[in-house]
C-alpha cells in the first residue's frame, strides 16, 4: 500500500493531493501486469480506467483521427495514461497502447477517482488542472480534449463544463490584483511608515515656521496659512479653490504645456525615428542637433521674446523646443538599441526598407520613445514655468512670479503645491498610456521575473 | 599610431558630413536673418535673429571685456556651489535610502512629493528665505541637482541583482561589507550619469535664476550668464544675446565633458576600448 501510495506521489496529476485522498487513490487501485506484446486498450473501447505505469515499456499511439501533435510516445515509469476514462462527454478510449516490455500497472476506476478528487476541497482541483495540462502537454493533444477534464465546481453527473471555467482561477481580473495589492501594501510598515514621513516633514514646516518663529523662517508663509487660505472661500490674497481664477491659471498652463507636447511628439518622435534608421541623414542633421543642444533651454528666452510675438507663442516654443529635444534624442537611442540581428532577420525574410522600419524599428524603439515622452512631459513643466516667469500672462509660473512682486505669499505656496500635482499627473497620465500601449513589454519583464 | 588614427577620424565621412551640415545651417541662418537686406522681406522668425557674422564680430570685441568674463565666473561659481552641495548632500541621502528600508520608506513619499515642483518655482522663495540674493540662486541651483542626483542613486542601488546581497550574506559579508564592496560600487556609475544629467539641469536653471532674480550683487554686466543675457535684451544688443547663449552652452558642455572625464576616471571598469 505505502509502495503504491510513494508512486502515486511521484506522478504529476497525484502529486498535489492530500494525504487523506492519495490514501483513497491507492485503495481502489489495482495492480495488473502485462506481457510484451500484449495490448491494454485499443482506440475506440469504453474507457473506465486511469493507469500508471509501474514498470516495463510501454507504447503509446494516438487514434490518427485526433489532431495531436505529435502521435506517437513511449511512456516512462510514472506516467499517467487511460486518461480517457476521467473525461467528460463520451468516456471511449483515443489510443491504442501496448506494451514494449512486460509491464506492471496500476488500475484506477476512473468514477470513483473522479468523486475522490471532487471531495479533495483543497487539492482537488489542482490534480484536475493538472491533467488537463498533462493531456496538453506531455500528450501534445489540442485544448478541444484537455479542456474535457471536468472541474471539482461542476456539480457530479454534469456532462459538460464551458471552457471559461478552466481559465478563470488562473486569471484574477485587474480589480482584484488592485485589492490584493492594497492589502498587501497595508499590511507592510510603508504606509505608516510614509505618515511619519509627511507629519515630520509638515510638523518641521509648521514647528519653524509659526510656532518657533526662527529667523528667516517666520518670513516664510506657514502652514496654516497656506492651508486656510488655498481652501478659503474668501482668500485674503484673492486665489483658492473658489475662485475662478484658480483654474484659469492651471487651464492656461495645461494647454500650453499640451500643445508644446504634443507638437514635439508630432515632430520629435519620426525626427529621431530617422535619425537612427539612417546613417547619412543622422551623420547630416544630427551635428547641428548637437550643436544647440547644449544651450539651455532658458536661455532660449529671450530670443524667444525677440522671434515670437506676442506673450503666449514664446512660451510654448520654449515649452516645445524642451520637449522636443528629449523626444528626439530618446527616439534616437530607441532606435540605436534595437538588436542588429532583427534588422538581418528582417531583411534576409525579403523584407524592403520600409517594412524594415515599420515592422521592426517602429515598435523596436517604443520602450524608448515612452521613456523620452515621460522625460519631456518633465522638462515642458520645467521650462514652462521658466518662460512663465520671465514673461507671459496667466499660467501657474506667472502666478508665483506675481505673487512674490505683489507680496502674496501664501498664493507662491499654493501655486507651487498645484504645479506639482498637475505636473505629477501630467506624468503618470504618460507613464500609464506607455504601460498600456506597451503591455508586451510588461508582459516580458514580468515573465523575466523583474 | 595615434596621429593616425586621429588623422583618419578627421578626414572621415562623417567629420566631412558634420562640417557640411553645419556650414549649410550657419549658411541658412546668415541668408534668413539677411533676408530684408538680400531679398526684401523678412523671414518669419529667423529674420528677427542677428545673423552669425556680426555676432561674430561683436563677440571679437566683448573678448577683452572684463565684465563679459566677470559672468562666466559668477555664472560658473554658482553652478560649482550648488552643484557641490548637491553631491554633498544627494549622494548619502540616495545611499541611506537604498540602504535601510525603513528610512526610504519614510523619506521617499515626501521626496517623491516635493520632487515635481519645477526648480524654478522655488525661486521667490529661496529669495524670501536667504539673506542674500547669491544664496537663493545657489539654493534653486542646488534643487535643481539635487533631486536628480538622488533618485539616480536611488535607481543605482535598487538596479542591483539580489544574488550579490544573497551571495554576501551567505558568505558572511557584515553590512558594511556589503555596502562597500556592492552597493557603493554599483552605483558609482549611476552616481556619474546622475551628475551628469544634474549639471546640465544645474545650468538651466543658473540661467533662468539670474533672469529672474536680476543677477546677484554685481550689478551691471556682471551678474551671470543669464543675467548677461537678459541685459542684452533690455539694452536692445541682440547679438550678445546669442553670445550669451553661445557661451552658456559651450560652458556647460565644458563642465559635463569634465565631469564625464572624471566619471570615467572613478569607473574604469565601464571604459570602452
Amino acid at each position: 500500500m505505502e509502495q503504491v501510495e510513494r508512486l502515486l506521489k511521484r506522478t504529476l496529476p497525484f502529486q498535489v493531493v492530500s494525504p487523506e485522498t492519495l490514501d483513497g487513490i491507492a485503495e481502489i487501485s489495482r495492480h495488473e501486469v502485462f506481457k510484451a506484446g500484449e495490448v491494454i486498450y485499443g482506440a475506440g473501447q469504453p474507457a473506465e480506467e486511469v493507469y500508471v505505469l509501474v514498470s516495463g515499456r510501454v507504447a503509446h499511439r494516438i487514434d490518427p483521427d485526433i489532431k495531436a501533435r505529435v502521435h506517437e510516445k513511449e511512456l516512462q515509469v510514472g506516467d499517467v495514461f487511460g486518461w480517457a476514462a476521467i473525461l467528460e462527454g463520451e468516456k471511449v478510449r483515443l489510443a491504442d497502447v501496448a506494451c514494449i516490455e512486460a509491464a506492471e500497472v496500476l488500475k484506477i476506476d476512473g468514477a470513483r477517482l473522479l468523486e475522490l478528487l471532487r471531495k479533495d476541497v483543497n487539492f482537488g482541483e489542482a490534480a484536475l488542472k493538472s491533467f488537463s495540462q498533462l493531456i496538453s502537454q506531455q500528450y501534445y493533444l489540442p485544448p478541444s480534449v484537455s479542456e474535457r477534464v471536468p472541474t471539482t465546481l461542476s456539480k457530479v453527473g454534469d456532462t459538460r463544463t464551458p471552457a471559461s471555467n478552466e481559465a478563470e482561477p488562473q486569471t484574477a481580473s485587474a480589480w482584484t490584483l488592485t485589492m490584493y495589492r492594497a492589502g498587501e501594501w497595508l499590511r507592510s510598515p510603508d504606509p505608516y511608515l510614509m505618515m511619519v514621513g509627511f507629519a515630520l516633514m509638515l510638523g518641521f514646516w509648521y514647528l519653524t515656521v509659526e510656532v518657533l518663529k526662527l529667523p528667516r523662517f517666520e518670513d516664510l508663509p506657514g502652514l496654516t496659512t497656506v492651508v486656510k487660505e488655498w481652501f478659503a472661500e474668501d482668500p485674503v490674497y484673492g486665489m483658492s479653490i473658489y475662485t475662478a481664477e484658480y483654474y484659469q491659471h492651471i487651464w492656461v498652463s495645461i494647454r500650453r504645456v499640451a500643445i508644446a507636447f504634443l507638437l514635439a511628439t508630432a515632430l520629435g518622435v519620426p525626427l529621431g525615428l530617422f535619425l537612427g534608421w539612417s546613417r547619412s541623414f543622422r551623420e547630416y542633421v544630427f551635428p547641428v542637433f548637437e550643436l544647440l543642444r547644449p544651450i539651455p533651454i532658458l536661455a532660449w528666452v529671450p530670443l524667444a521674446i525677440i522671434m515670437f510675438s506676442g506673450s503666449e507663442t514664446p512660451v510654448i516654443f520654449l515649452t516645445f523646443l524642451a520637449s522636443f529635444f528629449a523626444t528626439a534624442l530618446n527616439t534616437m537611442l530607441g532606435v540605436e538599441s534595437i538588436d542588429e540581428s532583427y534588422t538581418r532577420a528582417a531583411c534576409c525574410l525579403g523584407a524592403n526598407r520600409w517594412q524594415v522600419f515599420k515592422e521592426v524599428i517602429v515598435p523596436g524603439s517604443m520602450p524608448y520613445v515612452f521613456t523620452g515622452l515621460q522625460i519631456s512631459v518633465g522638462v515642458a513643466w520645467f521650462s514652462l514655468v521658466a518662460g512663465e516667469m520671465v514673461s507671459g500672462q496667466y499660467g501657474l509660473g506667472y502666478v508665483i512670479n506675481t505673487s512674490y512682486t505683489m507680496v502674496r505669499y501664501p498664493t507662491i505656496i499654493i501655486g507651487m503645491v498645484t504645479l506639482g500635482i498637475v505636473g505629477y499627473t501630467t506624468s503618470a497620465m504618460v507613464r500609464v498610456a506607455g504601460n498600456y500601449m506597451m503591455q508586451w513589454r510588461l508582459r516580458e519583464m514580468a515573465l523575466g521575473g523583474r | 599610431m595615434n596621429m593616425k588614427k586621429i588623422r583618419r577620424s578627421l578626414f572621415s565621412r562623417t567629420t566631412l558630413r558634420a562640417i557640411v551640415s553645419i556650414t549649410v545651417f550657419l549658411i541658412l541662418w546668415e541668408a534668413g536673418s539677411r533676408s530684408k537686406e538680400w531679398a526684401g522681406f523678412t523671414m518669419p522668425w529667423i529674420g528677427l535673429v542677428p545673423p552669425p557674422t556680426s555676432v561674430l564680430s561683436v563677440w571679437w570685441d566683448l573678448l577683452g571685456d572684463t565684465g563679459y568674463w566677470q559672468s562666466w565666473y559668477l555664472s560658473l561659481m554658482r553652478v560649482l556651489s550648488g552643484f557641490v552641495a548637491a553631491m554633498v548632500i544627494g549622494i548619502p541621502l540616495g545611499l541611506l535610502m537604498a540602504v535601510s528600508r525603513t528610512f526610504n520608506s519614510i523619506t521617499f513619499p515626501s521626496f517623491e512629493i516635493l520632487r515635481p515642483i519645477p526648480p524654478l518655482a522655488w525661486v521667490p522663495v529661496a529669495i524670501i528665505f536667504w539673506p542674500t540674493e547669491e544664496l537663493s540662486i545657489a539654493f534653486v541651483t542646488f534643487l535643481g541637482a539635487f533631486f536628480t542626483v538622488v533618485i539616480n542613486v536611488l535607481g543605482g542601488a535598487r538596479s542591483i541583482d539580489m544574488r550579490f546581497y544573497q551571495s554576501a550574506q551567505a558568505m558572511g559579508s557584515s553590512q558594511w561589507d556589503i555596502f562597500r564592496r556592492i552597493v557603493l560600487p554599483a552605483t558609482v556609475p549611476s552616481i556619474v550619469v546622475g551628475s551628469s544629467v544634474g549639471m546640465g539641469i544645474t545650468w538651466n536653471v543658473v540661467v533662468a535664476a539670474e533672469m529672474i532674480s536680476g543677477g546677484g550683487g554685481g550689478g551691471g554686466s556682471g551678474g551671470g550668464l543669464g543675467f548677461f543675457i537678459w541685459n542684452s535684451y533690455v539694452g536692445g544688443s541682440y547679438e550678445q544675446i546669442v553670445i550669451g547663449m553661445i557661451s552658456i552652452g559651450i560652458a556647460g558642455y565644458a563642465c559635463s565633458e569634465l565631469l564625464r572625464g572624471i566619471g570615467g576616471f572613478f569607473t574604469p571598469w565601464l571604459r570602452t576600448r
